[in-house]
């Protein structure tokens, strides 16, 4: 039975009265909010929900917060007096973990990779040729272009040894100190069961750990691979996943850093992010989530200027398990410390 | 002899028609003159150009064709032929396969090829694509963008105002000479 519109009394008039007219008020907020939609790209790339990282997995909190003096921030490393030096533009900074600066050196092209050791020598990696600096700045020695393709992106320090990521060519060379090549690690090699390298954008890192042993990236396989400084291949660890516990996109992580009991830091681009990893290569926590990044994370989204091969993060971490976190699209240095 | 050397006078009549004859030699002249230079002049077409493309999605919609003349394209020497390519799969597939539910492409118009572990090429199929950029954004993303937008103008209609042109968030569409019609992407500069 259809019910019939009949008004009995004036409240009731009234109440009807004030319902239309509240009904009359809510329909341009709601014609807005079609158009909005109506205006919302059907074909969006929507990686909102993994920008957001659960709290529980946030083991560090930022605790002070410094920018480098120059643009294009590329890598961060630590001196053995503690310093921190920072390659950006032309120029490789120290600065004090506080961000105080000290010593400057000019360079003639920008710098992709930093090593310094006890005595007071600073190797530079300078796009395909590596740069060796004493503490004052002078340069002690230029070591030749070992090859054509040759793309500098990660200088590691073991005794004798330099080690150096040669992302254009996919190895790691072994250096001695006077510049000679010792050794070429990581090319693929069936009958060495060495897997080999892919990395599609140029980020190519090597760290020596307190085991003595080199744990590169390989971003195109999404893991972390760790070799003996005579180039076998030992073991990998790492998955491709979006998720926080695997690495994200085409290629990650690309940059490494380890803590002092071996324990790794992976940064990764396109979702900027900064995990912990066990020895055995569990994830264990988030040092900082793609949500404190959102100028990064921008670089390579929509409103970008490119690609992702300007965004990224690189990380050092310190011997009370600080991690200083680089910035590479603001140039900022953030001092990550373990929550209380 | 100087009386030969005297001009004769001219009638009004000669000097209408000499006036007109040389006012029609000359505007042929002129006439002959401008549609040279037309006929060597460049067309101009529009284009995008991919620094500026913002994969906004409104090529897909906008173009007066009921397929966006508006492509991906690819340029093979940038791609890193990745065996998980964002712009290929969802941020999150299942299994990187080529099962539908893995596949970023609302009309499936990126072919995946294996070349060699763990290298795998990608192509489009025009006849597929919609030009909605959504495997660009993922590209560019992750990656270092060596998928992007471009007008293919075996289908453009060269319309003189660009319905697209008109709504491009990112002022990217520009007119380019006809000659060289395409903004390829080259190799990254590092």
């Amino acid at each position: 039975m259809r019910k019939e519109f009949q008004l009995h009394d004036r409240r009731e008039f009234l109440g009807n009265a004030i319902k239309g007219a509240a009904l009359l008020t809510a329909l341009p907020s709601v014609r807005a909010r079609a158009a909005e939609r109506a205006g919302v790209n059907p074909f969006a790339y929507d990686l909102s929900r993994l920008e957001k990282t659960d709290p529980k997995l946030i083991s560090h909190e930022e605790v002070r917060r410094w920018r480098v003096s120059h643009s294009d921030a590329r890598r961060i490393a630590l001196a053995p007096d503690g310093q921190l030096l920072v390659a950006a533009g032309n120029y490789l900074t120290a600065f004090s973990a506080e961000g105080e600066r000290g010593f400057e050196i000019a360079l003639t092209e920008p710098a992709r990779a930093i090593a310094a050791t006890d005595d007071g020598l600073i190797y530079v990696g300078v796009r395909d040729h590596i740069e060796v600096f004493d503490a004052k700045g002078q340069r002690k020695a230029t070591w030749d272009s070992p090859a054509k393709k040759t793309w500098f992106t990660a200088l590691a320090l073991n005794g004798n040894d330099v080690f150096a990521a040669d992302s254009g060519n996919r190895v790691i060379l072994r250096y001695d100190r006077s510049g000679k090549i010792v050794a070429r690690l990581g090319a693929k090699n069936k009958e060495r069961n060495i897997p080999g390298f892919i990395v599609p954008s140029p980020y190519l890192d090597v760290e020596i750990a307190r085991d003595g042993l080199l744990r590169v990236n390989n971003p195109g396989r999404h893991r972390v691979e760790v070799y003996t400084p005579d180039g076998d291949f030992e073991l990998a660890w790492g998955t491709a996943s979006m998720g926080i516990t695997g690495f994200c996109g085409c290629c990650n992580p690309i940059n490494l850093a380890l803590l002092p009991d071996g324990r790794c830091v992976t940064c990764e681009k396109g979702l900027p992010r900064v995990k912990i990893y066990n020895e055995r290569g569990e994830f264990e926590s988030v040092v900082a989530g793609p949500e404190m990044f959102p100028e990064n994370a921008r670089a390579c989204a929509s409103k970008g200027l490119g690609d992702c091969t300007q965004g990224g993060l690189d990380a050092v971490a310190d011997a009370q398990e600080r991690v200083f976190v680089l910035d590479l699209v603001t140039s900022d240095v953030r001092v990550m410390q373990r929550k209380a | 002899m100087s009386e030969k050397s005297k001009a004769e006078p001219t009638s009004r009549r000669n000097f209408l028609r000499n006036g007109t004859r040389i006012a029609a030699m000359t505007g042929l002249g002129a006439l002959g003159g401008v549609l040279a230079s037309r006929s060597q002049a460049e067309n101009w077409v529009w284009q995008i150009d991919p620094q500026k493309c913002l994969r906004c999605g409104n090529c897909a919609t906008k173009c007066v064709l009921e397929q966006s003349a508006v492509k991906c394209v690819h340029a093979f020497a940038m791609c890193g032929y990745c065996n998980l390519c964002t712009g290929y799969f969802e941020p999150e597939p299942n299994a990187l396969t080529t099962a539908a539910e893995n596949q970023l492409c609302p009309t499936a118009a990126i072919k995946r090829t294996f070349i060699e572990d763990p290298y795998y090429e990608y192509t489009i199929d025009e006849n597929l694509c919609i030009g909605c950029a959504k495997c660009v954004e993922g590209c560019n993303r992750f990656g270092n963008g060596s998928l992007f937008l471009q007008i293919r103008h075996d289908r453009c209609v060269h319309c003189n105002e660009c319905a697209i042109a008109r709504t491009c968030p990112g002022d990217a569409f520009r007119r380019v000479p006809a000659s060289q019609p395409y903004l390829l992407k080259t190799t990254h500069a590092h």
